[in-house]
């Protein structure tokens, strides 16, 4: 396909790499024909479809735009972040994002790290765990949630009923309504929907790990421990900071699960904050307010990132 | 190390999967007793596994209410088309990120994690706006191009990594025998990718066949909806739900993006490997 | 969309679009968008039924069928006003039209009402769906809320049974409520996962209404009136126990298992959860609907609800006003207006409707319903500027916190009437 590219180029010398080819085709912002011709298929709808709307939606913050066509917008500056800095549910609902998007993180690492070491055994009948594993990733999010309402359901929930058939409660729980369990209620939740993704892509990291390392400890006398911390965790820790760094973003802006779960409640215990500049934007149509936590929200993931992604950083600009 | 230890282990080790599948399979189990249960089972509080009375009735009447033929089509089409079109428009563009550096490359990372932290319900009127120029508004072509653009900062993450596992070696040889960038890529590198390209196909696929809002949104006739909006069509007020249906339905709707996994899960881990690390 | 201009340019002007045309269809050939939130099979049925009536007797001005949800109504609206895509005719709730109507997006029916249609639904319904000095929807269908009781427990109770002739005061309901219960086993369960509505709504039955207009403002104000009911389902829950806290929160649909397995022997409920009742009650189970308490506190008190209809309204951009409305008067006519009603199981608007002898039966008490029509007055959150605000931010989590008891009546009022208060002011600038 693309025959007609290869035309009219100097031969280039024996030995040299590809990506130091000639300078002598024209280039544009360093790329040169052939990589916008990769390139263009990818950006052009991105530069449409998804820079656009963002810089739009971004330059929102500092006006003072709403729903409705009766107002016009006006650019105020910054007077967004000025009522943003007193919003103290607000900065709650930051509180309880921080929580949620932490634990869910850790968690879902944790579990899903037990989970690929043991699919990477060779066990019987992987095919079908593997498979089995990714259940949560095939439910439509309305369905998950509604699915794991009727679980907690205090009257008819399967949870309540099982615990109480094993003796562990005598009272029904109410888990999605009392302040002081909703939230770990939902987290449980939120990690269990975000496996699937983790585990997988763990598990892939897991197989990259070098065998015979791995033999060679064994043969040492090392322990299942110290051949873990010792040959598979220095291959892993890439992938794993590469999977919860992404996890940590996305935790910390879904809040779908968890409006279908308790819609911010109880108290306000749930309140995400993405589901509060939902809300914002949504329900009360103040787009430009909204606009402002979007910003506020994008620098504080990103100063965390930068903390926990320091050393990463570092190695790279080396 | 004695073979009793040994089968200690190994028991131990299929304990710790079953439970781990116990917690993350039996909402599909619970979807599945619903489904087949009639409604006064569902008003009791004395709940059970296994229905006391199957039936049928459920998928009966989902079929019955909803056109769940047709949109189970219009999903296939659409998360389909936009799986594929994600892979095609994201294995070049992966391709130049990872062998020309540049100020596009840089700018192209920021973009991908931005993109991902903006709240993503500022976005959705502009860009409703956008496609309503392009007349794209109740097209499934449009649907198809939103999910695909919605894809690709994760494709492009993750095919980057295969690619920086292919051996410049390999690209070297080519170019000596005069082949263009393009050309390499097609016939040197992209055989090397198939197992990534499966992991991209499948991720975008099960993002397209499960995304609600924009579908919503963005089709408005009828026969054009997807699933993911029809199962919401069982839904009431105030929480109420035609619990019997919906879980019929819904049961019916994970079963493509379940067998999807079942035939490709073996290449899906084999093909992060490589990437993955490397990324 | 004026403020949208310098995007809209911007892109109209890529050359692509000329490609890419033709790939959708336009908005405007000639069918008019009927986005309908019917979601129960009988009452799908009969608003198809109709639309095919409608289509056969008009062929010139076809309507197409359009499935929404209640779920995300709201979200699915904003987008497509604010991309100019809206449908025709909508289905919706007096409640979520304050906003829509204030931005522009609805037209003002004033005018194109024909006088059939505006004699036949009463001035007090009319008043729901009045705003700003505009009509913005046709009020069709309303549902009261109702006690759903455990028939064979109020036998068994020997409290007097009410009706609508001669309802229970709360101080009864009270008592009842006390009687009902037992070990293990609560009088009322009150279903509090949206507590707003509810304690507005019902606070009109001791003359009270949280929102209030002065000098041309809408403000709270939480005083005696206003909360008695709350105080009283406060009491229930914390003191006497005759209510548990375990329900508060649930939904309305929530608490059906608890219902049929008498642990619960009253829910308070839409009526039109009679249609679940009785789909998924026990064999043998045997129901009944009570109308809800009627407030004692002199003049003003009664068993007036506050309401937030069903409505049918019509989008400003929409070319053929004329015809949506005609299709609107098509929908509501008497007869299709009782038939809507009975396959939501709903009381209808209309006064010939509420005549209907299917829906005028003891079956499925009906009549309970039908008999508290004369009572029910626009809500007083209908016509609000931030109310929604007010309600998630506030008053959601102030009313959870009061009835499971974790905060008092003074710290109710205080988050109700001062944080409240503010959010209302920003709006009214």
């Amino acid at each position: 396909m693309s025959a007609t590219t290869t035309t009219e180029r100097p031969a280039p010398r024996r030995g040299t790499p590809p990506p130091r080819t000639p300078s002598t085709r024209k280039r544009a912002l360093g790329l040169d024909r052939d990589a916008w011709f990769l390139l263009l298929p990818a950006l052009l709808p991105i530069l449409v479809l998804s820079v656009g709307p963002l810089l739009y939606g971004l330059s929102l913050a500092f006006t003072d735009a709403q729903a409705g066509r009766t107002e016009p917008t006006q650019w105020i500056g910054l007077d967004n972040f000025a009522s943003l800095r007193f919003d103290s549910l607000f900065w709650d609902s930051f509180r309880v994002g921080l929580v949620w998007a932490v634990s869910v993180t850790a968690l879902q690492f944790l579990l899903a790290l037990g989970l690929a070491l043991l699919l990477n055994q060779n066990l019987r009948f992987r095919w079908l765990a593997r498979t089995l594993a990714l259940v949560p990733w095939a439910m439509p999010e309305v369905v998950i949630g509604i699915m794991w309402r009727l679980v907690y359901h205090r009257d008819a929930g399967i949870l309540n009923s099982t615990l109480r058939d094993l003796q562990l409660i005598s009272e029904n729980v109410n888990w999605l309504s009392s302040l002081s369990l909703a939230l770990p209620a939902v987290i449980v939740v939120g990690v269990w929907a975000g496996m699937p993704q983790t585990t997988v892509v763990l598990l892939a990291g897991l197989q990259n790990v070098p065998h015979e390392l791995h033999e060679a400890a064994a043969l040492d006398g090392a322990g299942t421990w110290r051949r873990f911390r010792a040959v598979t965790w220095p291959a892993l820790k890439p992938v794993v900071l590469a999977i919860t760094s992404l996890n940590f973003i996305w935790n910390f802006n879904s809040f779908g699960l968890v409006y279908v779960l308790t819609q911010g409640g109880p108290g306000g215990e749930t309140r995400l904050p993405m589901l509060f500049a939902y809300e914002e934007a949504f329900r009360y149509g103040q787009f430009g307010y909204a606009a402002a936590m979007g910003m506020v929200m994008i620098a504080v993931i990103a100063v965390l990132l930068t903390v926990f992604l320091r050393n990463r950083l570092k190695e790279a600009d080396q | 190390m004695s073979s009793l230890s040994r089968t200690c282990g190994r028991a131990g080790q299929y304990l710790a999967l079953l439970c781990y599948l116990a917690f993350l399979a039996f909402p599909l189990l619970w979807l599945l007793s619903i489904a087949f249960k009639a409604p006064q089972e569902l008003g009791t509080t004395d709940p059970t596994w296994l229905p006391r009375h199957p039936s049928l009735d459920n998928f009966r009447d989902a079929f019955d209410q909803q056109p769940l033929w047709g949109s189970a089509l219009n999903s296939l089409l659409v998360a389909t088309s936009a799986a594929l079109i994600s892979v095609l428009v994201a294995v070049p563009a992966a391709y130049a990120l990872v062998r020309y550096r540049s100020a596009v490359s840089k700018a192209a990372t920021g973009w991908i994690l931005v993109s991902q932290m903006f709240p993503f319900v500022l976005v959705i009127i502009p860009l409703f706006l956008v496609l309503k120029n392009f007349q794209l508004i109740n097209s499934q072509f449009g649907l198809i191009l939103v999910y695909v653009v919605w894809n690709l900062p994760f494709a492009l993450w993750m095919l980057q990594g295969y690619v920086r596992a292919v051996p410049a070696s390999l690209e070297e040889a080519a170019a000596i025998d005069g082949c263009s960038r393009p050309r390499i890529l097609f016939s040197v590198v992209l055989p090397l990718l198939t197992p990534g390209l499966v992991a991209t196909l499948m991720f975008s696929f099960v993002t397209a066949w499960n995304e609600f809002f924009f579908a919503l949104v963005l089709l408005k006739s009828p026969e054009k909806q997807t699933m993911s909006v029809i199962l919401t069509h069982f839904l009431g007020a105030e929480g109420a739900a035609d619990l019997g249906p919906l879980a019929a339905a819904a049961f019916l709707a994970t079963i493509p993006s379940l067998l999807f996994f079942a035939l490709l899960q073996r290449r899906l881990v084999n093909g992060m490997m490589n990437g993955a690390v490397k990324g | 969309m004026r403020r949208r201009n310098f995007l809209a340019t911007a892109l109209a002007a890529a050359p692509a679009a000329s490609l890419l045309s033709g790939c959708g269809d336009d908005g405007d050939d000639g069918t008019l968008d009927y986005l309908s939130l019917a979601w129960q099979k009988e009452s799908m049925e009969a608003n198809k039924a109709l639309v095919a009536e409608w289509n056969k007797r008009n062929p010139q001005r076809p309507v197409r069928y359009v499935q929404g949800s209640w779920d995300s109504v709201h979200d699915q609206l904003l987008t497509s006003f604010e991309g100019g895509e809206a449908p025709d005719v909508i289905h919706d709730e007096a409640n979520d039209l304050t906003d829509f109507a204030h931005g522009g997006y609805l037209a003002d029916l004033g005018e194109l009402l024909p006088d059939g249609l505006r004699n036949q639904i009463p001035e007090r319904t009319w008043d729901m769906v009045r705003f700003g000095g505009g009509t913005y929807g046709v009020p069709f269908l309303q549902e009261p809320r109702v006690l759903v009781a455990n028939r064979r427990l109020l036998d068994d109770s020997g409290v007097r049974v009410p009706d609508t002739e001669d309802p229970w005061t709360w101080d009864e309901f009270e008592a009842a409520a006390r009687k009902l219960s037992g070990k293990g086993s609560y009088g009322v369960a009150w279903s509090m996962k949206e507590p707003v509505n509810q304690s507005v709504n019902l606070s009109l039955t001791t003359g009270g209404a949280v929102f209030y207009r002065e000098d041309g403002k809408d403000v709270v104000r939480f005083d005696r009136r206003d909360s008695y009911v709350a105080e009283l389902i406060h009491r229930q829950v914390n003191r006497e126990r005759t209510a548990p806290r375990g329900s508060l929160g649930m939904s309305g649909s929530d608490t059906l298992p608890g219902f049929f397995s008498g642990q619960y022997a009253m829910v308070p409920l839409n009526f039109s959860y009679r249609q679940q009742v009785e789909q998924q009650a026990p064999d043998g189970f045997e129901w009944t609907a009570l109308p809800m308490p009627a407030g004692d506190l002199g003049p003003g008190s009664g068993p007036t609800q506050g309401m937030s209809p069903q409505t049918l309204s019509i989008a400003q951009d929409t070319k053929r006003k004329e015809d949506a409305m005609a299709f609107i008067a098509f929908l509501t006519q008497p007869d299709h207006m009782a038939r809507l009603a009975a396959g939501d199981w709903i009381v209808p608007t209309g006064r010939k409707a509420l005549r209907d002898p299917a829906l005028n039966t003891r079956k499925h008490d009906w009549r309970t319903g039908i008999g508290m029509s004369e009572d029910l007055r626009a809500s007083p959150v209908l016509g609000v500027r931030g109310y929604a605000e007010w309600k998630d931010k506030i008053a959601t989590p102030a009313f959870q916190e009061y009835y499971s008891g974790s905060i008092g009546l003074d710290d109710l009022r205080g988050k109700l009437v001062e944080d409240g208060n503010r959010i209302l002011a920003r709006y009214q600038r």
